[in-house]
C-alpha cells in the first residue's frame, strides 16, 4: 500500500493536516505562537522529530513485538526530542528558555505519536519518513500563521524587529495563549472553506 | 431589516443617558456611539447577506450600548475593534441573533478591556454636566480615577459624594454616570414589558447583600450604598443582564442568575485587580445561563 511521494505531502500537508484537521498539537498551538522565532525553533523540532521517529520506528517494525511497541515508540520518540532539548540549550540557550517545558513536551505531542502508530508501523521507511516530515510541516505552516499575527499585532514586530512605528500600540490580549484559539479559529475556518471548495 | 418593537424600546429609554453623556463629556461621546454602531452594523450586514437574511435591529443596542459602556476618550480605531470583535466573535459566529451565548457589547469591550488597558483604565475625563456641547472633549482628569478606583486606591476624597455619583457629573466610562437616568430607563422598560424585572431586581438584590455583608464584616472599604451606586453595576444590571438572548428563559432560573451576577460583581470588585466589574460577572452569568435553566426546569411526567 505504498503512496505516492507527492501524494503524501498533499495528504499531510492539507487534507489530514494535523493541527487543522486532525485538531492535533493544539496545547503548542496555543502556547509557543507568541513570538515567530520561537514558533520556527519549536516547529523545526517537531517535524525533525517527528520525520526521524517515523523512519526509525518503519526501520524496526518487524522487530517490534505488537505488545510493546508504544513503548518502544515511546522510546524512540523520546531519544530524537531529547537530543533536540540538548543541542537548543547548548547552542540556543535564550530560546531554550523562552519555549520552557514545550520541547520536552514534543514526547507527548500527539502528532508524532500518531503518526509511528497509525503510519510508520504499517509502510516502508521512506514513505514513513516522508510522512513524518509532511505532518511536520503541515504542523508548521498552521503555527507559523498563527505566530505571525500574533506577533504582528501583540509586539509589532516579525521575528523581533519592529515593523511598525512608535504610534502602533501592543494588543496585550495576543501575547497571551488565549488569543491563539481566536486566530486559529479564524484559520481553520478559511481552509475549511477552501477544502470544502476544491473537492 | 427585520422589525424588533422590543429592541426599538431599548434604544428609546438608553437615547436619555447618551444625551446626558454628551452634555458631561462632550460631543466625542456621540461620535464613539455612531462608529460603534456603525461597525457592528455592518459587520452583521455583511454576514447575514452572506446568510441570505436580513440584519436585525438588536444591532443597533449593541452599537448604541458598545459606545455607552466605553470610556469617552477612548480612540475611534479602538472602538471599531470593539465592536467587530463583539458582533463578529459573540455574535456572528454562533449564527446571528438569538443564538448567541454571550451579550455581544460584552465581549467587544472585554476584548479591548485586555487587549488595551492603558486606554480603558489610565484617561478619564471629568464629567462637566450640563456644559458638555460647549467641547468635544471635556478635559482630562489628572489623577485618572473614577471614584471606583480612587476607592480601590484608598483616595475616599472623591467617593464620599453619593448625590454627585448618583447625579452623574463624574469621570467615567461615558453611559454609566448618571444613575438617576439607568433607573428612569429601568422603569420604562419594565413597564413596557422590554426587560424583565425579576433580573434587574434580583442583581441589585445580590449586589445589596454581598456589599452588606462585606461592610458588615469590614472586608470592603466601600459602603453597600457606595457599592450599589459606583461604576457600571446599575447600567449592567438594566441592559447588559437583561439581553433576552443570552439570559436564561426560566423565570426561576432569572432570580439566580440576576443574584449571580450581582454579587459576583461585587466579589470581583472587591477582591481582583479589575475594578469594573460588572462587565465580567455579566459574561460569567451568561457561560452558566444554560445551566440555570436546566437546574430549574420542571420535570415533565409522561403519561
Amino acid at each position: 500500500m505504498n503512496e505516492k511521494a507527492g501524494n503524501v505531502f498533499r495528504r499531510t500537508i492539507f487534507f489530514e493536516n494535523p493541527v487543522i484537521i486532525q485538531i492535533l498539537g493544539i496545547c503548542s498551538t496555543l502556547a509557543v505562537t507568541n513570538k515567530l522565532l520561537n514558533t520556527l525553533i519549536m516547529c523545526i523540532g517537531l517535524t525533525l522529530t517527528t520525520a526521524l521517529s517515523s523512519l526509525s520506528v518503519s526501520l524496526m517494525r518487524k522487530a517490534i513485538p505488537r505488545k510493546v511497541r508504544m513503548i518502544v515508540e515511546v522510546f524512540v520518540i523520546a531519544f530524537y526530542v531529547i537530543i533536540f532539548d540538548l543541542f537548543l540549550k547548548a547552542y540556543l540557550p535564550e530560546i531554550s528558555v523562552a519555549l520552557g517545558p514545550y520541547v520536552g513536551l514534543i514526547i507527548t505531542n500527539c502528532i508524532v505519536m500518531g503518526r509511528t502508530e497509525a503510519y510508520a508501523l504499517a509502510n516502508s521507511p521512506t514513505i514513513s519518513f516522508l510522512d513524518g516530515l509532511g505532518s511536520g510541516l503541515g504542523y508548521s505552516l498552521i503555527l507559523l500563521i498563527v505566530a505571525t499575527i500574533r506577533e504582528i499585532l501583540g509586539f509589532g514586530s516579525l521575528f523581533g524587529f519592529r515593523i511598525f512605528g512608535e504610534n502602533f500600540v501592543n494588543w496585550t490580549i495576543m501575547v497571551m495563549p488565549a488569543s491563539a484559539f481566536f486566530v486559529l479559529a479564524v484559520i481553520l475556518w478559511i481552509f475549511k472553506a477552501m477544502m470544502i471548495k476544491k473537492r | 431589516m427585520v422589525k424588533q418593537p422590543l429592541m426599538r424600546r431599548v434604544i428609546f429609554s438608553l437615547l436619555p443617558i447618551l444625551a446626558f453623556a454628551i452634555l458631561n463629556f462632550g460631543w466625542k461621546v456621540l461620535l464613539n456611539v455612531l462608529v460603534s454602531n456603525a461597525v457592528c452594523f455592518t459587520t452583521e450586514w455583511i454576514f447575514e447577506k452572506y446568510k441570505k437574511k436580513k440584519p436585525t435591529e438588536s444591532i443597533f443596542v449593541t452599537g448604541t450600548i458598545l459606545g455607552l459602556i466605553l470610556p469617552p476618550s477612548i480612540p475611534l480605531w479602538v472602538v471599531v475593534v470593539a465592536g467587530f470583535f463583539g458582533t463578529f466573535f459573540a455574535k456572528e459566529v454562533f449564527g446571528g441573533f438569538g443564538r448567541n451565548v454571550f451579550n455581544p457589547a460584552m465581549v467587544g469591550r472585554a476584548f479591548v478591556f485586555v487587549s488595551f488597558p492603558s486606554f480603558m483604565t489610565a484617561n478619564w475625563n471629568l464629567g462637566v454636566f450640563p456644559n458638555g456641547w460647549r467641547f468635544w472633549l471635556s478635559p482630562q482628569l489628572m489623577s485618572g480615577a473614577t471614584p471606583l478606583r480612587a476607592a480601590k486606591l484608598e483616595m475616599p476624597v472623591m467617593v464620599q459624594d453619593y448625590f454627585k455619583i448618583f447625579w452623574g457629573d463624574i469621570p467615567g466610562s461615558a453611559g454609566e454616570t448618571a444613575k438617576w437616568l439607568i433607573i428612569i430607563a429601568a422603569v420604562y422598560l419594565i413597564l413596557t414589558k422590554t426587560a424583565s424585572f425579576r433580573i434587574i431586581i434580583s442583581t441589585l438584590v445580590g449586589a445589596f447583600l454581598t456589599a452588606g455583608f462585606f461592610q458588615i464584616f469590614g472586608i470592603s472599604s466601600l459602603g453597600t450604598i457606595q457599592n450599589l451606586i459606583s461604576g457600571g453595576l446599575l447600567f449592567a444590571a438594566v441592559f447588559m443582564a437583561t439581553d433576552p438572548v443570552s439570559a436564561p428563559r426560566n423565570e426561576s432560573a432569572k432570580w439566580l442568575y440576576g443574584l449571580l451576577i450581582g454579587s459576583l460583581t461585587i466579589i470581583l470588585r472587591t477582591f481582583s485587580a479589575f475594578v469594573e466589574s460588572a462587565m465580567f460577572s455579566v459574561l460569567i452569568a451568561n457561560m452558566f445561563a444554560p445551566l440555570l435553566d436546566l437546574l430549574t426546569q420542571k420535570k415533565v411526567v409522561a403519561k
